[in-house]
């Protein structure tokens, strides 16, 4: 009885440590990786919830599936996908940019890396932080690329993680300006409570425009402890 | 060996033999359990039943069998268990796509024009005829409302064969001003169809309904056209998303007139019959002899019943284990005027916010609401068929100069302090996440039915949920004429004498936002708000997922007793308004893409005539 137990339980194991062969896939490798890229520079969107996205389409089968690519914080992106051909596109009005969905074709071989172009409706620059006491003060330069939006907002938030953005959840305090026009600004915030409260704290500044429902990020954030 | 092999074939012969001949024609039988087109539309009775099945198919977005479903907006919350985390509004939510129906009427529309059904009375064809496309129109409406223009398949069956060209089956979408005309000009013909009398429960659609749902088309139509210049980026090239701002005075023109018919008509008219304004607004949407109502979808016991009241019923009051699945918020009950206050805030505090405000009663807050308040919440110092309705949150008294609470644990049943006052009643409100514990203070009361045995489980109840009714027929008719700029006095009339029923004051002015803020009260639970919200494109601004706007973020009452025999308020009622993250944890976040609902990229692969809509 016991050898019969012994004999089927190896069988058993031994169909089970192997398989057919057939039926399975490698899995993807390649590294595809790039940024969401305006003149060369990089743009900050939102990295949490996953609110902005670009799309890879692959030509060719019947049945068809966006793999979504979330961009981060920094507008980075990456994705491990099979080699092959794609297309790499834009879902429109999840960025905070002129909305076109060109495509871009990219050929996935190995690691890979490519940038996406997008025109977005304003640029910010020279973005400095400091704190002096309890105040944390940000000034950046805005630059309109295309005329036809206005600004909503601009805000300075601290978060006590890295994920610093206009979501809720995602500051635990901000100030927000309405009415700016293009040029240097200086936002102003009181964080004495944030900085006794929280065990880390970071600041980044944003900037919300008319009718498009994520914003303009500083790519990098700022540590405050 | 040989003759093994000589053996099965002739084995292998014989089986085919009998494999591919039958004895009695057995694969041939006439079914059994299948009637075929001739049983069926040659008699009235079978074509009922089948007529009936469409009736029960068509019951999309928030209703009855999916209670839970009112928690998703701002009318009611979360009670029962942990918290609603939900972040955002779905791509799918609420989303019709039922060609299988459109198909399945089609089919019927062409059996009763058959020869079998050659024998059917003319005038009763008419009337299954309009039904049939009634319901067919209702279902392009409702696809129209969540994703914009859809294909027009018109009456044609449509079927395949093996090898048959594929593309003939697959339509490109209409534009949304080409799927609203269909609809439109679907429900001007049925109109002329079908029977003018009301029907028993309002349950098939009679003239007024079709009329109903033409006004109502037309008034999203022309909403859309006017107000989509809010949302610029949601829209489509070739308009199976947004309608050209030139069309919205025609569409408005329709719905005005479609209104004056149906009320110069004078089959129906606001339900009165209780001098009570309070009850009688319950009875003029929960009562099945109510005149007002002009198509439901009916429920009866035994057989046909729904867990609404079920679910949605207060602890003490209830037949059963269940309660408090869902709630009101306190941001509905205040929604309700004053009778001659506009803001229905509710009063808890001193105007300069230094003490509470303290009432004998908890009823007393509540006092000179819009009646309909009464006959949509149960709230604090109500009653329930009578019952009075006790929530009492817990005690409060003071020390060191600040309000102290003490609460009691009512899963143990009612908790009493040693001198046997109530401390925490059984319908709480509580911050628990213990299940049917009432979490916002409220209970529905709109569509829950007062028979106790209706809230047990295996029974269910038989409350209808009502679709149309005479009010919607005042409010549209309000809204187009406001929007096609005839004198104030006309608008104000006929939003007059929906207030009036509410018992609240006049109003000589009219605005889009006095009309949206009617509608919210007046058709609370009654699956308007979230698409008047969408047509109006309004709803990216009040749900901005801001967890310090009012709007976007569920808020609840706790009522509390004054225990505090050294205090003058002792024995007093103060209430305390809380942002209710124990039901909801985040505020409300509309975006733009939750305008219209995604196409699905499985319909895409099967037809790739779709285009996709904004922010897809």
């Amino acid at each position: 009885m016991k050898t019969l137990l012994k004999t089927c339980l190896t069988a058993v194991l031994i169909v089970a440590a192997t398989s057919c062969g057939k039926d399975n896939y490698d899995r993807p490798e390649s590294h595809f990786s790039g940024k969401v890229v305006y003149n060369g520079q990089a743009i900050g969107v939102r990295g949490s919830n996953g609110a902005v996205r670009l799309q890879f389409w692959q030509d060719g089968y019947e049945l068809s599936t966006a793999i979504n690519v979330y961009v981060t914080q920094d507008g980075s992106y990456s994705s491990i996908l099979f080699d092959g051909v794609y297309k790499l596109v834009a879902v429109n009005g999840t960025g905070p940019w002129v909305s076109a969905q060109d495509t871009v074709i990219v050929t996935v071989n190995g690691n890979t890396q490519k940038d996406y172009e997008v025109t977005p409706y304003y640029t910010l620059s020279n973005i400095d932080y400091s704190i002096t006491g309890n105040i944390l003060n940000a000034s950046f330069d805005i630059t309109g690329v295309t005329a036809d939006r206005a600004i909503e907002y601009v805000a300075l938030m601290v978060n006590k993680t890295q994920f610093v953005d206009f979501g809720d959840g995602t500051h635990v305090n901000w100030v927000r300006v309405p009415d700016v026009t293009p040029g240097r600004v200086t936002l102003q915030l009181d964080v004495a409570n944030d900085i006794a409260e929280q065990k880390a704290l970071y600041a980044r500044v944003g900037l919300k425009i008319v009718g498009i429902g994520e914003g303009i990020y500083d790519t990098g954030v700022y540590k405050i402890k | 060996m040989k003759r093994i092999n000589i053996l099965l074939i002739i084995i292998i012969t014989v089986s085919s033999v009998f494999l591919t001949t039958n004895c009695s024609g057995f694969l041939d039988r006439e079914s059994e359990s299948l009637f075929s087109d001739e049983q069926v539309f040659a008699d009235q009775n079978m074509i009922t039943s089948v007529l009936a099945n469409y009736y029960g198919r068509i019951d999309w977005g928030q209703s009855l069998e999916r209670g839970g479903d009112f928690v998703i907006l701002d009318e009611a919350c979360i009670s029962s268990g942990g918290p609603d985390n939900r972040q955002d509004f779905g791509n799918d939510l609420w989303r019709v796509y039922d060609y299988t129906l459109i198909r399945n009427l089609n089919q019927f529309l062409k059996g009763i024009k058959s020869e079998a059904a050659a024998g059917l009375d003319p005038a009763y064809r008419d009337q299954i005829e309009g039904e049939a496309r009634f319901i067919r129109a209702w279902t392009y409406f409702n696809m129209c409302r969540c994703m914009g223009g859809m294909p027009i398949v018109g009456d044609e069956v449509f079927s395949y064969s093996a090898g048959m060209d594929i593309t003939a089956l697959q339509f490109p979408r209409s534009t949304e001003a080409e799927l609203y005309d269909y609809v439109i000009g679907e429900c001007t013909d049925v109109a002329n169809m079908l029977p003018s009398e009301p029907t028993k429960n309002a349950a098939r659609a009679n003239k007024w309904a079709a009329l109903t749902l033409k006004a109502r088309s037309a008034l999203y139509a022309a909403s859309i056209a006017r107000y989509n210049y809010l949302t610029p980026d949601v829209k489509t090239e070739g308009g199976e998303v947004g309608i050209p701002a030139n069309l919205a005075a025609g569409y408005y023109e329709t719905a005005y007139n479609t209104c004056k018919e149906i009320i110069d008509g004078g089959k129906y008219r606001l339900y009165t019959d209780n001098p009570d304004k309070g009850a009688n607004f319950y009875e003029a949407v929960c009562n099945k002899s109510s005149y007002e109502v002009i198509w439901a979808r009916d429920y009866y016991y035994p057989g046909n019943t729904t867990g609404f009241t079920n679910n949605a019923i207060a602890t003490s009051v209830r037949g059963d284990i269940d309660a408090n699945i869902f709630t009101p918020t306190l941001n509905i009950v205040e929604a309700f005027e004053y009778k001659t206050n506009r803001d229905g805030a509710l009063l808890t505090r001193t105007a300069d916010n230094s003490d509470y405000i303290y009432y004998d009663k908890p009823e007393d807050i509540f006092a000179d609401k819009d009646a309909r308040l009464y006959g949509t919440v149960v709230y604090p110092g109500s009653d329930f068929n009578g019952i009075p309705m006790i929530y009492q949150s817990g005690q409060k008294y003071l020390a060191d100069g600040e309000w102290k609470e003490r609460t009691g644990d009512i899963l143990k049943g009612s908790a009493v302090d040693d001198d046997g006052d109530l401390v925490t009643a059984d319908n709480g409100p509580t911050k628990s996440s213990d299940q049917y514990i009432n979490n916002s203070g409220f209970n529905i009361r709109k569509f829950v039915d007062y028979n106790r045995d209706a809230s047990t489980r295996g029974r269910g109840s038989e409350m209808w949920f009502v679709r149309m009714r005479y009010a919607e027929t005042l409010m549209i008719a309000a809204e187009a004429a406001l929007e096609l700029g005839k004198p104030q006095q006309e608008v104000c009339g006929y939003i007059n004498q929906i207030r009036d029923r509410a018992g609240i004051q006049h109003l000589n002015a009219v605005t889009l936002d006095d009309i949206v803020r009617e509608r919210r009260v007046e058709f609370a639970y009654e699956n308007h708000r979230w698409w008047d919200l969408r047509r109006l494109r309004i709803a990216h601004n009040l749900w901005d997922g801001d967890s310090e706007t009012y709007d976007a973020t569920h808020y609840a009452l706790f009522p509390f007793r004054i225990k505090d025999p050294s205090h003058p308020q002792n024995g007093k009622w103060v209430f305390d308004k809380l942002r209710s993250t124990w039901t909801s944890t985040y505020p409300r976040k509309f975006e733009y893409r939750n305008y219209y609902n995604f196409i699905d990229q499985g319909w895409i692969d099967k037809n790739p005539k779709l285009v996709r809509n904004p922010y897809q």
